[in-house]
């Protein structure tokens, strides 16, 4: 009973999945097209499963290198959010133009960065960092402003110093703005990982992909992007998981 | 009241202050030969053919991400549309959405150019991320109709098209252009990664053809470009935003 209720409910929750294989398939079926164009789901799950072990150390590179950026990006934008969170004259100056540099696009940035520090692994990780910096930044500043002015009124009352008002009062207010912010940058910070590995990288997925796509190995260049979708799929689930988690804990 | 002025100062400031601090970091060349000083991209635009070539890379883009908007936008209203009418295709359509949100563009674009062609790439890509986008705000909005005026349609006995019809799109509006003032510039970085692996014009293949090739001023024109291109999206649409919610408020 409770086991035939989950399968249904795993049905109710995961058809989009089943339906995307089949669909896949349909159009590679229907349009006629060659293992050269386009493989079938079949080919492209073959693929992955046989060659396990020729995917995992770009998967695991490309995973670390997101987890990196994204950690360091969100560490620099805390620190920039709290040095500029002072002062109202600062972070109005501040703010507009991180708005600015947050909405030139990824692909727009990336060849900058690039060409600015040179063609080697490090520069993946930097344009990751740098790429999620703004939003975290963004977020982390306008969630430090957000608290109430009778909680200030109480810490100024009480007589609490800057940094105790900053650690116990704005600090947990951000908490939820910074949770969001991170949430939303996960995919990104392995889209960004990957575009960096495509274009200049020696290591990862973005690499692997272009290699097999150079290569017109087809099974392997889908089942890269398979496994890409993946583990963006698995970082955007874990972000989640840990936004609720931290909210729950600090509300 | 000055300090009202002086606030609404602050962000003018801050762009006047990123613009001479870029043009500065060029001018001294402190970070080397590839930051070029702003007044020397501007200069280039002078060259013979150079405005041209931006500016048409400029119209192929905008008009591949203006598409892409359309037809994501279409396609996520229908499906937002479809959870309300369907119910229970609606736990499996959040999912789906989850995973087209997820799915690295990255890697569909040289495989959509095997298969949609070059020329339909940018705005294939350009429409699937609009679409997440424009159909997390419209799932949330479809749902936002206060409770009583559902209990209105539902004791006078509303078919579930007239109730989306009649309260569930309109109350709706908010969110709708809430979400295109993301869903912008998310059609221009749609199209530009659609176009960094080979349509035939654009912004993308412009800003990854000169960084291969040493041309800064034009890797710089082309990525401005692009930058003011999503600027622009967004701003219109935060405008609209704000002007409808004055008209309906």
């Amino acid at each position: 009973m409770t086991a035939a209720r989950s399968v249904l409910t795993g049905l109710l929750h995961y058809w989009p999945l089943a339906l995307i294989v089949v669909l896949w398939d349909l159009w590679v079926v229907v349009n006629g097209y060659t293992e050269t164009v386009a493989p079938r789901p079949w080919a492209v799950f073959a693929d992955v499963g046989a060659n396990v072990g020729e995917y995992v150390p770009d998967l695991a590179y490309t995973l670390v290198m997101s987890l990196a950026g994204l950690g360091l990006g969100t560490l620099a934008a805390l620190i920039a959010g709290i040095g500029v969170w002072r002062s109202a004259a600062i972070s109005g100056v501040v703010t507009p133009a991180a708005l600015v540099l947050r909405s030139v696009p990824v692909t727009a940035m990336i060849p900058v960065i690039a060409r600015l520090l040179g063609y080697n692994d490090s520069t993946v990780l930097a344009i990751t960092a740098i790429i999620c910096f703004f939003p975290v930044f963004v977020f982390t500043v306008s969630g430090l402003a957000s608290a109430s002015q009778s909680g200030r009124d109480l810490f100024a009352v009480l007589g609490a110093s800057t940094a105790t008002t900053l650690r116990r009062l704005h600090l947990l207010t951000a908490v939820p703005s910074i949770m969001v912010a991170i949430r939303i940058t996960a995919p990104t910070a392995v889209l960004a990982a990957m575009l960096a590995e495509f274009l200049i990288g020696a290591h990862g997925l973005g690499h692997l992909f272009s290699t097999a796509r150079s290569y017109m190995e087809m099974d392997r260049a889908w089942g890269t992007a398979v496994v890409a979708t993946a583990l963006s799929v698995l970082t955007f689930v874990g972000a989640r998981a840990l936004e609720r988690a931290v909210v729950a804990r600090v509300t | 009241m000055r300090g009202s002025a002086l606030r609404r100062l602050y962000p003018v400031l801050g762009v006047i202050a990123l613009v001479v601090l870029v043009e500065v970091v060029g001018r001294f060349e402190l970070a080397g030969k590839s930051w070029p000083p702003l007044t020397e991209v501007l200069a280039s635009l002078g060259q013979p053919g150079r405005l041209d070539l931006v500016l048409r890379s400029l119209g192929a883009t905008a008009v591949a991400a203006a598409a892409g908007l359309v037809l994501g936008t279409v396609l996520a209203t229908a499906g937002a549309a479809l959870g309300l009418l369907v119910p229970v295709a609606r736990p499996g359509m959040d999912r789906l959405a989850a995973i087209l949100n997820a799915v690295p563009l990255i890697a569909l674009a040289p495989l959509l150019i095997m298969t949609v062609g070059r020329e339909g790439t940018p705005t294939v890509i350009a429409a699937l991320g609009v679409g997440f986008v424009m159909f997390v705000a419209l799932s949330s909005g479809l749902l936002a109709a206060s409770r009583t005026h559902q209990d209105v349609f539902t004791v006078l006995g509303a078919a579930r098209l007239t109730r989306l019809r009649r309260l569930q799109f309109p109350a709706a509006l908010p969110y709708f252009l809430d979400g295109l003032a993301l869903a912008g510039p998310t059609a221009v970085l749609g199209a530009t990664i659609g176009e960094w692996f080979g349509a035939p014009s654009g912004l993308g293949v412009l800003i990854v053809s000169a960084m291969q090739n040493f041309q800064i001023p034009l890797l710089w024109s082309a990525a401005l470009s692009a930058t003011l291109l999503s600027l622009l999206a967004y701003v219109l649409f935060s405008r609209v935003q704000v002007l409808a919610a004055r008209r309906f408020a």
